[in-house]
Formats: structure tokens, sequence, C-alpha cells
């Protein structure tokens, strides 16, 4: 197993102020009682992450990565290598915009006292981050104002064997509104690990639309949390989309805490290869008329594995909540496998809940009906696939990012060959 | 263009065809009537290279090549084209985006230049026109939502784009009222010319007052038992289907006798 000694040495080197250090030990040593998590626990029951153990992890060393070249990211974007921020390009001042270090300063600011560190929960990764993250990224929308560009995150790695913990916070006040991009990815021929946590305050009326990308090298293992409180008739919409990785696991633990709170969570996940990949999604209906729809699309090739597991729970006396939970997902080879686990906890009398879950392959008719038209098996095939997805890429279009995001998603797509616009 | 010899098919282990003979020449329709579970939608299935179908015995030339090692997509891009009876709902994919590829598909084996979008859309306006179709159809989902008539006229646009050599229509006449397969009609006869070839799928002669066919041809038992001119068609809406089945049986009878007696 990995030795202590690698994430002490990890600590060792973060330069914090002395009255975060204490709590970062604490963090810590809460972390090595417990150790990764193990396959005996339910949540981990599919994958493993022993081979963490095996990887010679190391925190990155500054200055050895090399910025890969920067795509156009349409929007205010700060953009992370190995955990440092190398460059920014925005015009939102420092207080709207800013890294999580230099938003906190010396001590937790009032408008962050309630949640940061406390809303992501005290789960051994979660604590590992919440010991060893550095810099990171604040997004603070003041009450009222609407951002009129997306901001965009950029978390990549470039160091062999190192361990990332991107950390984000987020705080939208009272009816602000904002189009938030995290985007993970990394050097395509080595192995990393990253360990992200995204804490997400939504005030009263408060609108948040955050897309999440996966898009890591299929030799990386990514274990991601983001845990999301929304407060009276607030609003968010996240498209989750995993294309690649060889463990890639995101969990998605939101609190509709509120009278009238509503939540939209689509995602595509794609496990191709040899791959492992899980969406964990865990929906607290606190309080009355809080409305949840849940639509994730699976696509799995070669011998490939996917899980899908979203737990909507309605607490008493939480009436008039409407929950929806739809899981589709598609398997392209024989060996591939996805399950999926909707599940409903409902302790309250006057709700409306469904949920559904369908696995199932590509239509053949309909790979007959176009290739009888002269398109070949294969880009028949992805057309399918294409389509198949289409459903839950709805936000591409409300946030004007389906130009941006399309190439990505089909290169992400298993076996693609040459594709039209 | 197109000669079948005695082709033999099977589908999970009955026999469907049973020796059909048919020849097509350019610019021939042909009409291939005869009632349910005749084999006629099998017929124009395995032209179009649909798995599944295991051929028994005998050939399929098409342009003087053998037909039948050829996937679905390279028929197509050799000039076939099959108007499906059921054509398929594919919720996500765009008409527009469906002709286009199909048609690039076909210009890209033929070595021409691709059609870009703008083009493309100059170029489906007048065929939209042709079938008395608006611009929503193009962007729409393939056949989501569309109703019966609809479907079938956006089979016929798919052949007004794809301009085949050699086109099949199965019972693409079923579930069309009268002003749907008067345009439906007007479509394909617009295609017809001199290089062309349509082979008609039906189980009523109704299409045939619109698309006047060269041969009649009527299926039974897997088999061409009369084949004729125009007339022919007529003669089977007066007396129906049953005395030809009789023909068949008895047909059969008679082998079966010869067989006993050898």
């Amino acid at each position: 197993m990995i030795t202590p000694t690698a994430y002490r040495d990890a600590l060792s080197q973060i330069d914090a102020p002395n009255s975060f250090a204490a709590a970062r030990q604490a963090a810590l040593n809460a972390f090595l009682k417990t150790g990764l998590p193990e396959s005996r626990q339910e949540d981990w029951r599919y994958i493993s992450l022993d081979h963490l153990e095996r990887m010679p992890l190391h925190a990155p060393e500054d200055g050895l990565g090399i910025l890969p070249a920067l795509e156009d990211y349409p929007g205010a974007l700060l953009a992370y290598l190995d955990d440092r921020l190398v460059w920014q390009d925005t015009s939102l001042p420092p207080r709207v915009l800013d890294t999580l270090e230099n938003a906190i300063g010396d001590g937790i600011p009032a408008w962050a006292a309630e949640s940061f560190g406390s809303l992501a929960g005290t789960a051994s990764l979660t604590q590992l981050n919440a010991a060893l993250w550095r810099e990171g990224a604040c997004l603070r929308v003041p009450a009222g104002e609407r951002l009129r560009q997306p901001v965009f995150l950029r978390f990549a790695a470039a160091e062999a064997d190192v361990m990332l913990y991107p950390r984000v916070f987020v705080h939208m006040a009272v009816g602000a509104d904002a189009i938030l991009v995290e985007h993970f990815l990394g050097d395509p021929s080595i192995e990393y690990w990253q360990n992200p946590v995204a804490e997400i305050v939504l005030e009263a009326g408060a609108r948040l639309t955050h897309l999440r990308i996966i898009e890591d090298s299929n030799l990386a293992t990514h274990t991601g949390l983001s845990a999301v409180h929304l407060a009276r008739d607030s609003s968010y919409r996240a498209l989750n989309l995993t294309l690649s990785g060889q463990v890639a696991r995101h969990e998605l633990n939101l609190a509709l805490a509120e009278a009238g709170a509503e939540a939209r969570l689509d995602g595509v996940f794609i496990a191709a290869g040899r791959s492992r990949t899980e969406q964990h999604l865990r929906i607290a209906h606190q309080a009355p008329h809080g409305k949840s729809r849940t639509h994730y699309c699976g696509l799995a090739d070669g011998r490939g594995r996917g899980v899908f597991d979203a737990r909507v729970e309605v607490q008493a006396h939480a009436d008039g909540n409407d929950a929806q939970q739809t899981s589709r997902n598609l398997l392209l080879s024989p060996h591939a496998e996805i399950d999926a686990k909707p599940q409903l906890e409902i302790y309250a009398d006057d709700v409306k809940c469904s949920h559904s879950a369908t696995v199932g392959s590509l239509d053949e008719n309909a790979l007959f009906y176009l290739r009888s038209r002269g398109i070949d098996g294969e880009h028949a095939r992805h057309l399918l696939m294409q389509a198949f997805i289409d459903e839950a890429l709805g936000l591409l279009d409300d946030t004007g990012l389906r130009d941006w995001l399309m190439p990505r998603l089909l290169a992400g797509m298993p076996r693609v060959q040459s594709l039209e616009p | 263009m197109l000669q079948i010899h005695n082709l033999h098919v099977n589908v999970a282990g009955n026999d469907i065809l049973n020796g059909i003979d048919l020849n097509v020449r350019p610019g021939e329709v042909h009409a291939i009537m005869g009632p349910n579970g005749s084999g006629k939608s099998t017929l124009a299935q395995v032209l179009a290279g649909r798995d599944g179908y295991e051929i028994t015995a005998g050939s399929v030339h098409y342009l003087d090549q053998d037909l039948l090692p050829l996937t679905p997509e390279e028929r197509a891009r050799a000039g076939i084209f099959l108007a499906f009876q059921y054509p398929l709902e594919i919720p996500g994919v765009a008409n527009v985006q469906l002709l286009r590829t199909a048609l690039n598909s076909l210009r890209r084996a033929r070595g021409e230049a691709e059609m870009d979008a703008i083009d493309f859309l100059e170029f489906v306006k007048d065929k939209l026109m042709l079938l008395g179709m608006d611009d929503s159809f193009l962007f729409r989902s393939v056949n989501e939502g569309f109703s019966g008539g609809e479907k079938k006229r956006n089979e016929i646009l798919q052949m007004a784009v794809l301009e085949p050599q050699l086109a099949i229509l199965d019972e693409t006449d079923s579930g069309l009222d009268i002003d749907a397969l008067h345009v439906v009609a007007q479509g394909v006869n617009s295609l017809r010319n001199a290089a062309h070839a349509i082979i008609l799928v039906t189980h009523y002669q109704r299409l045939l007052n619109y698309i006047v066919p060269d041969q009649v041809h009527v299926l039974a038992g897997g088999r061409i038992v009369r084949s004729g001119g125009r007339e022919l068609a007529l003669e089977l809406e007066q007396k129906g289907y049953a005395w030809l089945e009789d023909k068949a049986s008895q047909a059969d009878n008679a082998a079966d006798l010869m067989e006993a007696r050898l």
C-alpha cells in the first residue's frame, strides 16, 4: 500500500496559513485512519482503487509540467496545471472569480462559513482533498447578478504519477445566475489520480448551470465529488460527461434544502476498452415542492463497465415533491456491462416520483435502414449512438456550448472514424 | 439491369422463395403482386441486402455484377434503393442529417465532391415541393411522430434525393389515402426515365392506375406463377388472389405426384 509518507510529504509541501494548517492536518489524520475506500463498502463495490496503492504517487513538483496548448474556451478561464494556476483569461474581478486560496485568505469569511469544508462531508477521499488541495478556484456571483459568459475551470495533469486535488467553491448569492464548466483532462500517455471536490451553494432564487467534463487520460483515475446545496426557489442544472479515464467515478450529492428548489441532472458516460466508470447520485428532497429530473445515458463498449447508481430520498413532511429518474444504457459489445440502480426512498405522503432504467443494444433494424441509404455500418452506428445520447444534451443548446463540446464528445465515443459535422 | 435466376431463399428454416426468375431492363417498371405471405417483401429485402435471409440457390446480377456478396451500403452506392414498407423511426437523427449523409456517401463512392449544408438545402427544396412537404420535415427526427402517409412520402423524398437507378418500392401504397397516393405516384413518376428502373411491390392494383407498369408478375408460394401486362393487374382486382393459390397448390400437387411416380 502507499505509505502514509507520500501523503505526509504532500502536506508538508503545502504552504498554508497557520489558521488552516491544523485543519489540514486533522483532515489528513482522518483519512489515514480509514485509508482508501474498499470494495466492501456498498458505494465502492464495483470499482477498486487497489491500483493506486501500487503507484508511486506523489504531490506535483513545481514547474515540471509543460502547459499543453490551450483550446479555445468561449468564456472566462482559469487554467490549472498539476494543481497550479498557470493561465487566466478573465475580465471578472477577483471578488467574483479567483483562486480559492486568495478568496478565503487567512480565515474563512462569513459568506463561506456555513458551507466551506462541511458541504462536501467527511468521506475519506473528501478528507484527503481537504488536507491536500492547493490554490483551488472560487466563484462568487453577487446577488441579482447574471454572468454574461460561462466560467471555465480547466484542471489538467502533466506530470506522471501525480495526485491532484482540485477544489472548487461556488457561492451563488440571492438571485444570481451563471454557467460554470469544470473540465478535467491530462496528458494521455501518463498515469495520475485526480480527486477533486466542488462545493456549490445556491441561495434563494439563484440559478446555476454546471457542466462537468471528465476527459482524463485513459490511464488515469478520477474520483470526483460535487456537493450542492439549494435554497428556496433556486435552480441547479447539471450536465455530467464522463468521456474517458481508466477509472472514472463521479459522486453528486444534492440537497433540495428549502421549498421550491429545482434540479435537472443530465449525464452521459462512456466506458470503452477496459475502463470503469461510475455515476453516484444522491438527491435529497428535504423541503416541500421540490422538483428533480435526472436523465443519464450510458454507453459501454469493449470490456468497459459502467455503473449508474442514483438514490432519491424524499424526507418526511417534504410534501408536493416531484422526482423523476431515467437511466438509458446501450451496450455495444457482448463483453460490455452496465449496472443501473435507480432507487427511491420516500418518507412523505404527497409526492410524485418515478424511475426507469433500460439497458439495450443498437437497433439492428435502424442500422439496416441507414445502411440501405448508402451510409456505411460504422458511420450508421455512430449516428445512432449520437441520437441515443442526444436526449441528455439539451443543456448544450441552453448554454450555447454545443459547438464547443460536440467535437470532444464525438472524439470520446467508441470506434470513431471520420464524421461529418 | 437486374437478372434474378432461380432464386431460393430460406428464412429461419422456412423456404420463402422457391425459384424466382425475373429480368428488369433500364427504363422498365415491374409490378410484383401477390397475396400476403407470398414472399413479395422477402424478395425486396433480399435485393436490399438485409441479414437473416439464407440464399439456398440461384443468383442475382445487377449491372453485370454479382449482387449477393455486396453489403447493403454497397448496393445503395451502386444505385439500389428500397422504400420500406414500415419506415423506421430514428429519434435524435434529423431528417436532413440522414439525407445529406446518405447523399454524400453516394457522391463519395462515385468520386464526386460532397455537398455542403447550404448547397444541400437548396438542392432538397425542389424535392420537398414535389412531394408537398414543407421545410419543417427536414429538421424533425427521421419519421418520428410522422403519420403513415408522411412516412411513405419521406421514403419517396429520400428516393428523390438519392436518385437510384433501381428503386424497389415495398408496399409504398399501403395505408395511403387517395391524395397521398397521388403525391407519391407523382414523385415516383418524376424519376421515371430511360435509365432508371422501378420494381413496385404491391398487394393492390390501385397504385398501378398512377404508375403504369410495363410488366406485372404474380407471386404465390414463393414463385412467380404468372406474368403479363397491365391487364393482369386488372384481372387480379376482379378475381382476387384465391384462384392463384389454387393454381399454385395444384402445381405443387402435380409435382408431388410426378415425384411419387418416379
